[in-house]
Formats: C-alpha cells, sequence, structure tokens
C-alpha cells in the first residue's frame, strides 16, 4: 500500500482535535458538578440544615463559589471558540501568543494529571505572523503532549516565544526528569511533522532538550 | 445500623467538588472524610477504614484504577464506588472486575449516590456476617471432627 501522507495527515488532525475537546469536557463536566453540587447545597440548607448565625454568610459562600466555577467554565469556552475559528480560513494573521496561551488553556488538565506545570514566557511585542495558526497549534500540540507524556511527576515545561531575525520563535523547554530520554521524537511521525512544518514554511531542531521551532515572520 | 454509622470516604482531586459534596452526605447523616489524592487516600486508610468510598477516576498522580485495586488488596471489604466525570464503558468494566461496587457519572444526583452508599453499606455487612457465619462453622466442623476421632 502506497504511504498516503495526506491521509495519514488528515486522520492526525482529527485525532488533534479529538483529543483537545476530550480534555475540554472533562474539565467542563467537573465545573458543572460544582455547580450542580453547590445549588443542591444550598437546597439542603434550606430543606435540612440547622438554622445558624453564620448563614448569610454561607450562602454567600457557595455563591462565590458557583460563580467562581461560572467564570472558569466561560473562560474556558472562550478559548475553545478562538481554538475552532482558528480553522476558518487556511491563512490568517495571529498573535502566536494567543494560539498558544489557547493550547495551554485545553491541555492544563492533562498537564495537571501528571502534575506537570506549564508556563508562559512569551515575548510581550511579538509581532503578529501571516500563516494557518490551526496548523501551527497542530504541530506545537504534538509536541507538548510528548514532553507532558515523558516529563517525571513535579516537572516543568515552559513554552517561550519570541521575533527574532524575521522569524517566530517557539521553545518548549522541560524543566524535570526526561522518561525514555533516549527516544525523544514526537507522537507524531516524522514524515507529518516534516510536511507540516514544510507547508508553514518552518523548521524544526533540537538544542538539547529544547525544541525549537522558527516560522519565517511574511510581511503582512 | 442507622445512616450515621456508615462512613464514607471521599477521593476527589476537585477540592471544591470533593468539599461540596461531603457536606451535603453530612446532613444526611453519614460520616465524610475526604481526600485530595490517592497517595493521600491510601495513607489515610492506614488510620481508620470507612465502610464505603466514593472515588474518582482521572486524578493527578494515581489512577483512580491504580487506587482501587490498592483498596481491594488491602481493605477488601471495603466497597468502593467510582464517581468519574470521564468514564467509559470499558472503564466501568475494569472498575467492577477490580471489585468496584458501583459506577456513576459526573455530576450524580445525590438521592442516587445516597442510595447508591446505603447499597453498598448493606454488601459489605452481608459479605462480613456471611465471612463469620463461615468461620464459625468451620471452627465447629474442626471441634467435630477431632471429637469424632477421640
Amino acid at each position: 500500500m502506497e504511504y498516503d501522507e495526506e491521509r495519514d495527515l488528515r486522520v492526525s488532525q482529527l485525532s488533534f482535535i479529538g483529543n483537545i475537546l476530550a480534555g475540554f469536557t472533562h474539565e467542563i463536566k467537573n465545573y458543572i458538578a460544582i455547580i450542580k453540587e453547590s445549588a443542591g447545597l444550598m437546597g439542603d440548607m434550606i430543606k435540612l440544615g440547622k438554622k445558624s448565625k453564620n448563614e448569610p454568610q454561607e450562602y454567600l459562600e457557595i455563591i462565590h463559589s458557583i460563580e467562581e466555577q461560572i467564570e472558569k467554565t466561560n473562560d474556558l469556552f472562550r478559548y475553545l471558540n478562538r481554538f475552532s475559528h482558528r480553522m476558518d480560513n487556511e491563512l490568517s494573521t495571529f498573535n502566536v501568543n494567543e494560539t498558544m496561551e489557547e493550547l495551554i488553556a485545553l491541555l492544563t488538565r492533562a498537564a495537571n494529571q501528571r502534575k506537570i506545570s506549564i508556563e508562559k514566557d512569551f515575548q510581550k511585542d511579538i509581532l503578529p505572523m501571516n500563516n494557518n495558526p490551526s496548523m501551527l497549534q497542530f504541530l506545537v500540540f504534538h509536541f507538548l503532549e510528548e514532553k507532558i507524556t515523558k516529563l517525571d511527576k513535579n516537572s516543568r515545561l515552559i513554552i517561550k516565544t519570541e521575533s527574532a531575525n524575521g522569524s517566530t520563535v517557539i521553545r518548549i523547554i522541560p524543566k524535570g526528569n526526561l522518561l525514555d530520554a533516549d527516544k525523544e521524537k514526537g507522537y507524531l511521525p516524522y514524515e507529518i511533522q516534516d510536511k507540516v512544518v514544510r507547508q508553514l514554511g518552518g523548521n524544526i531542531s533540537q538544542e538539547k532538550e529544547e525544541t525549537v521551532i522558527k516560522i519565517p515572520i511574511t510581511d503582512i | 445500623m442507622k445512616q450515621k454509622d456508615i462512613k464514607v470516604l471521599l477521593i476527589d482531586d476537585e477540592v471544591a467538588l470533593a468539599n461540596t459534596l461531603a457536606q451535603r452526605l453530612k446532613m444526611r447523616d453519614f460520616k465524610v472524610g475526604t481526600a485530595y489524592d490517592g497517595e493521600q487516600a491510601l495513607s489515610k486508610l492506614k488510620e481508620e477504614e470507612p465502610d464505603v468510598i466514593v472515588l474518582d477516576l482521572k486524578m493527578p498522580g494515581m489512577h483512580g484504577m491504580e487506587v482501587l485495586q490498592e483498596i481491594k488488596k488491602a481493605h477488601p471489604d471495603i466497597q468502593v464506588i467510582i464517581l468519574t466525570g470521564h468514564g467509559t464503558d470499558k472503564d466501568e468494566e475494569d472498575a467492577k472486575r477490580l471489585g468496584g461496587f458501583d459506577f456513576l457519572k459526573k455530576p450524580a444526583d445525590i438521592e442516587t449516590l445516597e442510595h447508591k452508599i446505603k447499597a453498598a453499606f448493606k454488601e459489605k455487612m452481608e459479605r462480613t456476617l456471611s465471612t463469620i457465619a463461615f468461620a464459625e462453622k468451620g471452627e465447629f466442623n474442626t471441634i467435630q471432627q477431632k471429637n469424632n476421632e477421640e
């Protein structure tokens, strides 16, 4: 059977979107569960609870908890909405820090499961790019996922962005022990990685433990 | 046995959820403790054994299935109810194979959870009584055998 790069790329992209959505739904379910239990607790206090002097304060604390969860839910929906619309057009002008923020928001739970913290080190005045933001997120996601899987507990993963010499540079910097350190490959097959980076017009390199993605900033 | 005699341990990394659920169960007269990850839960079990555990699956560090396995190894009498936002049919199968009593998806209805906890406790008591009866019967048979030989 002939190796069909295009088909494999599409399958990988669908899997990427599926992963993002699964992480999102799990996170949202937890927020909704907290809201439901908090509302239920208020109901219990009215129906079952004994009267106490602190009651108004207790109600306020529960209301505050509900508001907090709603805010977290809204934030996550906002990131998912932005992420979804990245796929509207193949080429667009975008801020790479925002695209990385969306990935971080949608990957944080997976990282927390492994007790790994993801940190941002973004250049504040980074130049906008004109490229395929969805494809860039797809590429970076796989490197992040690989590092999250291979890093030991209580490690850190830093995502650094900067504009340098006409390119946007994204560095993925693991801080901690890498398990299976001799198998330093992304979960994305090399052929697909290579195809995606060529489509973005950039290149990937390894500088010790750091994965460095360089994408040229096209004149807008 | 009254509801207030039933000891429940809630294990969930979502602190707000675990604490709120604990409060609701306490208002229904259960004795409730909380743990926010697997290691903490197993450590608590060494100090005091609950009757029923309500266990989340996706937690940082030890996965819920691993925690379930450890619980059943060291404390086979404790009944474990899985309460997860993530569960698939396979998770449910695996949990039951590992000795899980029941499998609920978040957000669970409090009345349903209350009912499941009481059912799990009843199962625990029936197994305990059955073990005692078996042990007593076995002891009686050994004495009879000895008497017959004499």
